[in-house]
């Protein structure tokens, strides 16, 4: 198959070089070091990496809501052909919770606890889409419905505190979807939540994503959990992309050694209970502490020379394709093969 | 024994709210209620009294001087012979009106620096603090007193000059000075602790995850403060009102005890305390039946604030 001759599909989303920068007392830090990310229209990205590795960061400088001490240095993010990093504030408002719909990671204190959720989800309608506040509850009524919850015209006035967790989230997602949004951010649902309503949360956005046609960006240091929601995932480390591939392909073919040792951790039922999980040895380098070349270079056993020496850049694995890796030595195995 | 619930509506927990909940536990606690009531009456007192009493304030009985309590005089007539029932009423009047006034600008001047410097946060925040700093260090009575003893005279003195050159009746009633000024000084001293509580509320409030969620909505800065900042921050406020009312009405009762609120012959609990002092030997009712009344509505008050304290923090309790 050739990829010159396929339409390129069109992208919903471009992050190009964006770099974040914190203020320590020893001067800036580099937490996101030049990312390279795109969504196209009706995809559903998963980002993946450990805690601390930049992800929610990245998404959260996307809407700029940054905390104080932290800045992004460079890079632009293209939104449907306007850049959300240099738009006007009251631009930037439109996209927030219009356009663009963000589900936080904790359900439990995301929510106004002296708010009733039909109100909190019907303030995004009446200011974005200026509805009437009848209108806007009757909207509730449905989205409450759409995300599975139980007689949802009584839930409108119920606090967030007399819900629980994954009722909570589901309110927190239909409030992300209340405008229709073009694109739907997940930043860690399922993290505060337990497993059987994880799998919940997930079928529940899959089914969604389908009905509404949203692009989604769904971020987690689970990737078994996401394996059958996303259309691809972008692996990230110490705040670089270090592979970016369709979800299948990465599973079958994992070429960065953080990759393949982020698979080789996840537990499987037919390990033999005597051993121990294996894990990646050392840990991510500090903000402010980053190694001169390859970010994972000090971790890494396949590590040579260059990768101590130079970073490694972001490449269709063997020249083309959707498989890119940022790894000297993946690349190089496989121009061997 | 008590029954088991049986169908979906009675397992259903019947509809609560975060103030419907701190009204259930209000209620239940025996001292807030005793305070509830005492400031209820004593209101009811501030508000309607002066009509009901048997006798004017200042209505003076020469032949009834100085006499003990009896059904005619609850509470006994002072050295004018003036009922002192009606006085400590009224008094109650003047406690009130100070009190509210006085917590009112108070309230409003330490909220609104308040909830700006913890929200904006840099230079701002640094310059409302340390004007808060000034004010706290200087002490309050002294502070008070300096500016009633230099305003007052030069004020009325002026109000009567301005009277009798333009002729103009608003010029003629310096009782106002006399209002303003012990308004206007003891909110000056009294504003700074709600700047501190709102600002440390905000300050809380502001990096909350809730809050970044509504901004993630596109809601504006002014929606975010006054639909998710300031209804978040109003709890600990309101525990701070009760027992700060409470404080401006000693306060008020202080001051004119030292003769530099409220000017005779208007009935202060102050200096009403501040004249019965002189002869409490031999007239205890004068000294006892207001300051009975200033030690009940305090107490009042401060029971009021811890069992509103309480309710509206259960976790900080038990």
């Amino acid at each position: 198959m050739n990829a010159m001759t396929m339409p390129a599909p069109e992208r919903l989303l471009d992050v190009k070089g964006l770099s974040i920068e914190i203020d320590t007392r020893r001067g800036p830090a580099t937490i996101v070091d030049g990312i390279n990310l795109h969504v196209n229209k009706g995809e559903t990205l998963g980002i993946v990496g450990e805690s601390g590795c930049g992800k929610s960061l990245t998404m959260l400088s996307l809407m700029r809501l940054l905390p104080n001490k932290i800045k992004v240095k460079s890079g632009t993010a293209n939104f449907a052909g306007r850049d959300l990093l240099t738009m006007s504030k009251s631009e930037l408002r439109k996209v927030r919770g219009g356009q663009v719909g963000f589900v936080f990671q904790d359900p439990m204190t995301s929510l106004n606890p002296v708010m009733r959720i039909g109100d909190q989800i019907c303030e995004p309608l009446i200011y974005h889409k200026n509805m009437k506040r009848s209108d806007a509850r009757i909207r509730a009524t449905e989205l409450l419905r759409l995300v599975g919850i139980p007689s949802p015209a009584e839930r409108l006035d119920a606090f967030p505190h007399e819900l629980s967790g994954g009722m909570r989230q589901r309110v927190m997602i239909a409030i992300g979807l209340a405008c229709d949004p073009e694109l739907l951010i997940a930043d860690e649902p399922t993290t505060a939540l337990d497993v059987t309503i994880q799998a919940q949360i997930v079928d529940l956005v899959k089914e969604l994503r389908v009905k509404l046609g949203m692009s989604v960006v769904w971020i987690t240091h689970d990737l078994a959990l996401i394996a059958g929601l996303v259309d691809r995932v972008a692996v990230l480390y110490a705040g670089t992309v270090v592979e970016d591939a369709p979800v299948e392909e990465l599973f079958a073919r994992p070429s960065h050694p953080y990759t393949r040792g982020l698979l080789a951790s996840i537990p499987k039922l037919s390990d033999v209970a005597a051993n121990r999980l294996s894990s990646i040895g050392g840990t991510p380098p500090e903000p402010g502490r980053r190694p001169q070349g390859c970010p994972f270079a000090p971790r890494c056993q396949l590590a040579e020379d260059i990768c101590r020496q130079s970073v490694p850049p972001l490449e269709p694995l063997g020249g083309s394709g959707p498989h890119r890796v940022a790894c000297f030595v993946a690349q190089r195995q496989l121009e061997a093969a | 024994m008590a029954t088991i619930p049986m169908t979906p509506a009675e397992l259903d927990e019947p509809k609560t709210s975060l103030w419907r909940d701190a009204w259930y536990r209000l209620v239940r606690n025996k001292l807030a209620i005793f305070g509830l009531f005492v400031i209820v009456v004593l209101a009811f007192a501030a508000a309607f009294g002066p009509y009901l009493t048997p006798y004017d304030f200042l209505s003076q009985d020469l032949n009834a001087r100085n006499a003990s309590p009896s059904l005619a005089h609850l509470f006994g007539t002072d050295d004018l012979g003036r009922d002192v029932f009606s006085r400590v009423i009224y008094g109650t009047r003047t406690a009130f009106v100070v009190a509210i006034v006085v917590t009112a600008i108070a309230v409003t001047i330490g909220v609104a620096l308040g909830a700006m410097a913890g929200f904006f946060g840099g230079w701002f925040d640094r310059i409302i603090m340390w004007l808060t700093d000034v004010t706290m260090s200087v002490p309050n009575l002294l502070l008070v007193v300096v500016i009633n003893a230099s305003l007052k005279a030069p004020l009325a003195g002026w109000m009567e000059a301005q009277y009798l050159a333009t002729l103009n009746p608003f010029f003629r009633e310096t009782i106002w000075v006399d209002f303003i000024l012990v308004f206007g000084s003891m909110a000056l001293i009294s504003w700074p602790p709600y700047a501190r509580l709102v600002r440390a509320q905000v300050l809380s409030i502001r990096s909350r995850p809730y809050i970044t969620a509504a901004r993630a909505l596109g809601l504006t800065t002014r929606i975010i403060l006054l639909r998710y900042v300031v209804p978040n921050a109003v709890g600990p406020l309101i525990v701070s009102v009760s027992a700060g009312l409470g404080t401006a009405m000693v306060l008020e009762s202080a001051f004119s005890f030292l003769g530099v609120g409220v000017n005779p012959p208007t009935p202060s609990w102050g200096n009403m305390i501040s004249d019965g002092l002189r002869v409490w030997q031999h007239y205890p009712h004068l000294l006892a039946a207001p300051a009975a009344v200033l030690g009940l509505a305090t107490v009042g008050f401060s029971f009021l604030g811890d069992g509103l304290n309480d309710a509206l923090n259960p976790r900080g309790s038990k």
